[in-house]
C-alpha cells in the first residue's frame, strides 16, 4: 500500500513541482493538464519510433515544453488571460492527441502494443539485504519516481539558495520590486514556464511509460487540475506540495484498494477528486484570517514605501 | 462604436489565423484542408436535415454559453458547466421516468428540477468562492469529474434499464420537449435557448442588478465603493450560471435522448464556455458563436465518415481560435502595467 502510494504520487508530484515554478513566478497555470497529456502521448510515440524508453521520455518532455512555450508566449508576451489560455491549451492537447492517434494508428481509444518500450525498473543494490521485506519501499521503481522525490529537496535549495530561485520568487511576489531591480520579468517568467513544462513532460511520460505502457484518451484524467489545487493551497512551496501530493497519491491508491473490496467503481473513482475539493475548501477556509492579515501588512508596507521612497526587497515572510 | 467595430474585425482576423493554423495541422495529419472544409460545410449545411442537425447541436452549446456569459459578466469562471449539465440531465430524466404527470406540467417539472440540480451542484464551490475566495476555476473543474462519475453511478447502479445499455429507462412521452419539424429531432429547446440569450442580455442591459453584476465583473473595488455587496452577488451569479447549465442538460435529455445515458453530452459545457469567451461574454453574440461551433460539431460527424481525419480535429480548431483571439486583442492593451491584475476580458 505504501509502495503503491509512492507510485501513484510520483506523476502528480512531478507536475505539481513543475507548477511550483510558475506559481512562484506569479502565474496561475491551469494548463498543466494539457502539458502532461501531450507529454504522455509523445512519450509513447517517441518510444515506438526509436525503440528506446528514454528517447520516448525525451520526446514527451519536448512536447510538453512546446506547450509550455506557447503558454508563455501568450500569457507573458501577449498578456492574454491565464485561465483562458490554459483551458484552451488543455482542450488543444485533448483534441490533438486523439486526432494524431487516429491519423497514425487508425484507432480511437487507446494505443497498446505497437512496440512501446516501457521504462525499466531500478533495483537498488543492497536494498534487499538492508531492509528485507521492506525493500519495495525504496527499490524497484522507475527512474522517474526517484527523480520526483529527489526533486523536492532540490527545489527547496533552488528557491532558497540560488539566484534564479530568488528572482522567480521576487517576480512572483513583488513584480514592481523586480522591475526596479532591473530583473527582466519576461525572461524570468519564460524560464519558469519552461521549467514547468520540463517536469510536466516527465510526469506525462511516467503515466504512459511508467507502470502501464499504453496511452489512452485523456489519460491524465484531472491530475493536472489536482496539482493546481495543491499549488493553490501550498503556494508552490516544495515541502507543502509534497505533503499535498502524498495525500492525493494515498487517495488514489486507497481508491484502487477499495475497488478490490467490491465498492462500486464509479463511486470509488470520485475519491481523489472529492479529497482534492475538500482540501481546497478546508484550506481556503483556514487561510481566511491570513488573507486579511496579509492585506493589512501589504498596505502598511505600501505606506512605508511611500515615505522612504527607496523600496528594500525584504525576504518574504514564509 | 468604431472601437467595437475594430474589436469585431480583430475577432474575425483571429479566427482567420486560427483556421490557417488548423489547415496546417490538417495537412500534418495527412488530409487536404480544402476537402475537410468542404466536408464540414456539407455536413453542417448540406440539406435541410443537415441544417436542422446543426441547430440541434447548437442548442446545448447556446444554453451552456449563456450560463458561461452570466458567470463571465460577474467576473466568475464557471468551468463546471459540464458537470451541471450532467446533473441537470440526470435530474430531468429522473422526473421524466419516475413520475406520471399531465403533459406539459411533467415537462416543466422536469426542467425545473434540472435547473435546481444545476444550481445545487455549483452551490458549494460558489459559497466558498464568495465567502473565502476559493478559486472557482479549479473547484468547478474538479467537481465536473465527480458529477460525471456520480451520474454514471446513479444510472448504472440505481436505475439501469434491465437488459439495456448504460442508460436509464426512457422518460414518459408527457415529459418530451416537442419537436419543431417532423424530419429532425430538433426541438423547442432551441427556442428556449434563444429566448434565454435575449432575456439575459436584456437583464444585463436594463436592470440595475445586471448593471451591478457587470460592474463587479469589470471593476470589483469600484463596485464595492458603489455599494454593491460583491460577495453575495458573486454567489448569486455563480448559482444562476449553474442553474442555466442544469437547464442545458434538462433540455438535452427531454428533447433529444429521452433518457439519461452515460456520457450523453460530451463537451457541450466546454464548447459553451468557449463560445461565450469568443463572444466576449455577450449572450446575443453567443448565439452566433454557438451556431458556429454547432456547425463545426455537426459537420464533423460527416468528417469522420468521409475523410481520414478524426472529428476531434474540430476541438483543435476551437482551441486555436480561442488562443489566437486571446492573443491578438491584447496587443492593443500593451500599455498597462505588467504587474497589474489581469481580467477575463480579452
Amino acid at each position: 500500500m505504501i509502495a503503491a502510494t509512492l507510485r501513484t504520487t510520483a506523476p502528480i508530484l512531478l507536475v505539481a513541482l513543475g507548477g511550483s515554478f510558475t506559481t512562484k513566478a506569479g502565474i496561475f497555470n491551469i494548463g498543466l493538464e494539457g502539458q502532461m497529456l501531450a507529454g504522455a502521448f509523445f512519450a509513447v510515440i517517441g518510444s515506438i519510433w526509436t525503440g528506446s524508453a528514454f528517447a520516448g521520455v525525451a520526446c514527451g518532455v519536448a512536447a510538453a515544453l512546446a506547450f509550455a512555450l506557447a503558454f508563455a508566449v501568450l500569457v507573458v508576451t501577449f498578456r492574454a488571460n491565464e485561465v483562458v489560455v490554459g483551458l484552451a491549451l488543455n482542450i488543444l492537447a485533448g483534441g490533438m492527441t486523439i486526432s494524431l492517434m487516429k491519423a497514425i494508428f487508425g484507432t480511437r481509444g487507446s494505443i497498446v502494443g505497437h512496440g512501446i518500450v516501457g521504462l525499466p525498473k531500478v533495483q537498488i543494490p543492497g536494498a534487499q539485504a538492508l531492509l528485507g521485506s521492506w525493500a519495495p519501499l525504496i527499490s524497484g521503481f522507475t527512474p522517474i519516481v526517484y527523480v520526483a522525490f529527489i526533486a523536492v529537496p532540490l527545489l527547496v535549495l533552488f528557491y532558497n539558495r540560488t539566484r534564479l530561485g530568488l528572482y522567480i520568487r521576487v517576480v512572483g511576489e513583488k513584480p514592481e520590486a523586480a522591475e526596479a531591480l532591473g530583473i527582466s520579468i519576461t525572461r524570468v517568467r519564460y524560464t519558469a514556464s519552461l521549467l514547468c513544462g520540463l517536469l510536466a513532460g516527465l510526469a506525462g511520460a511516467h503515466l504512459s511509460l511508467g507502470y502501464i505502457t499504453m496511452f489512452t484518451e485523456n489519460m491524465s484524467s484531472g491530475r493536472g487540475f489536482m496539482a493546481v489545487a495543491i499549488l493553490i493551497f501550498s503556494n508552490g512551496d516544495p515541502l507543502k506540495v509534497l505533503a499535498g501530493c502524498l495525500l492525493f497519491g494515498f487517495a488514489d491508491a486507497f481508491s484502487l484498494r477499495l475497488q478490490t473490496f467490491g465498492f462500486p467503481s464509479y463511486l470509488v473513482l470520485t475519491v481523489p477528486y472529492v479529497v482534492a475539493l475538500t482540501a481546497l475548501f478546508a484550506l481556503s477556509y483556514r487561510a481566511r484570517p491570513k488573507i486579511i492579515k496579509e492585506t493589512l501588512a501589504s498596505m502598511q508596507k505600501l505606506l512605508s514605501v511611500d515615505r522612504n521612497s527607496s523600496a528594500p526587497v525584504d525576504k518574504n515572510p514564509q | 462604436m468604431s472601437d467595437r467595430l475594430r474589436a469585431f474585425s480583430g475577432q474575425i482576423i483571429a479566427v482567420g489565423v486560427a483556421l490557417l493554423l488548423g489547415a496546417i495541422i490538417i495537412l500534418l495529419v495527412g488530409e487536404s484542408p480544402v476537402r475537410v472544409l468542404m466536408t464540414l460545410l456539407r455536413g453542417a449545411f448540406g440539406d435541410q436535415e443537415k441544417i436542422a442537425g446543426t441547430l440541434l447541436q447548437t442548442t446545448p452549446i447556446l444554453i451552456c454559453g449563456v450560463a458561461a456569459c452570466i458567470g463571465l459578466r460577474g467576473g466568475m469562471f464557471n468551468v463546471g458547466i459540464e458537470g451541471q449539465l450532467f446533473l441537470g440531465g440526470f435530474a430531468a430524466a429522473w422526473v421524466g421516468f419516475s413520475f406520471s404527470l399531465p403533459a406539459g406540467i411533467h415537462m416543466l417539472a422536469a426542467l425545473a428540477l434540472a435547473v435546481v440540480a444545476g444550481a445545487a451542484w455549483v452551490a458549494i464551490p460558489a459559497f466558498f468562492r464568495a465567502r473565502y475566495n476559493t478559486n472557482e476555476v479549479v473547484s468547478t473543474i474538479l467537481s465536473n469529474y465527480i458529477a460525471v462519475l456520480l451520474t454514471s453511478y446513479f444510472t448504472i447502479f440505481l436505475f439501469k434499464r434491465p437488459g439495456g445499455w448504460s442508460e436509464t429507462p426512457p422518460i414518459l412521452a408527457t415529459a418530451y420537449l416537442p419537436e419543431i419539424f417532423s424530419f429532425s429531432r430538433l426541438n423547442w429547446g432551441l427556442v428556449i435557448g434563444l429566448l434565454l440569450a435575449v432575456g439575459v442580455a436584456l437583464v444585463f442591459r436594463y436592470t440595475s442588478w445586471g448593471y451591478g453584476v457587470t460592474m463587479v465583473g469589470s471593476a470589483p473595488k469600484f463596485a464595492e465603493y458603489g455599494g454593491v455587496n460583491v460577495k453575495r452577488q458573486g454567489f448569486v451569479v455563480l448559482l444562476l450560471s449553474g442553474a442555466v447549465g442544469g437547464l442545458a442538460g434538462g433540455v438535452e435529455t427531454l428533447g433529444v435522448h429521452h433518457r439519461f445515458m452515460e456520457g450523453f453530452a460530451p463537451g457541450f459545457g466546454f464548447d459553451g464556455l468557449i463560445a461565450a469567451l469568443l463572444a466576449n461574454g455577450s449572450p446575443v453574440a453567443t448565439i452566433v458563436t454557438a451556431l458556429f461551433f454547432g456547425a463545426l460539431r455537426s459537420g464533423s460527424l460527416l468528417l469522420e465518415v468521409d475523410t481520414s481525419a478524426s472529428r476531434e480535429i474540430i476541438t483543435v480548431i476551437q482551441a486555436l481560435i480561442i488562443l489566437s483571439v486571446s492573443a491578438q486583442v491584447l496587443i492593443k492593451r500593451r500599455g498597462d502595467s505588467q504587474a497589474g491584475e489581469r481580467r477575463w476580458k480579452f
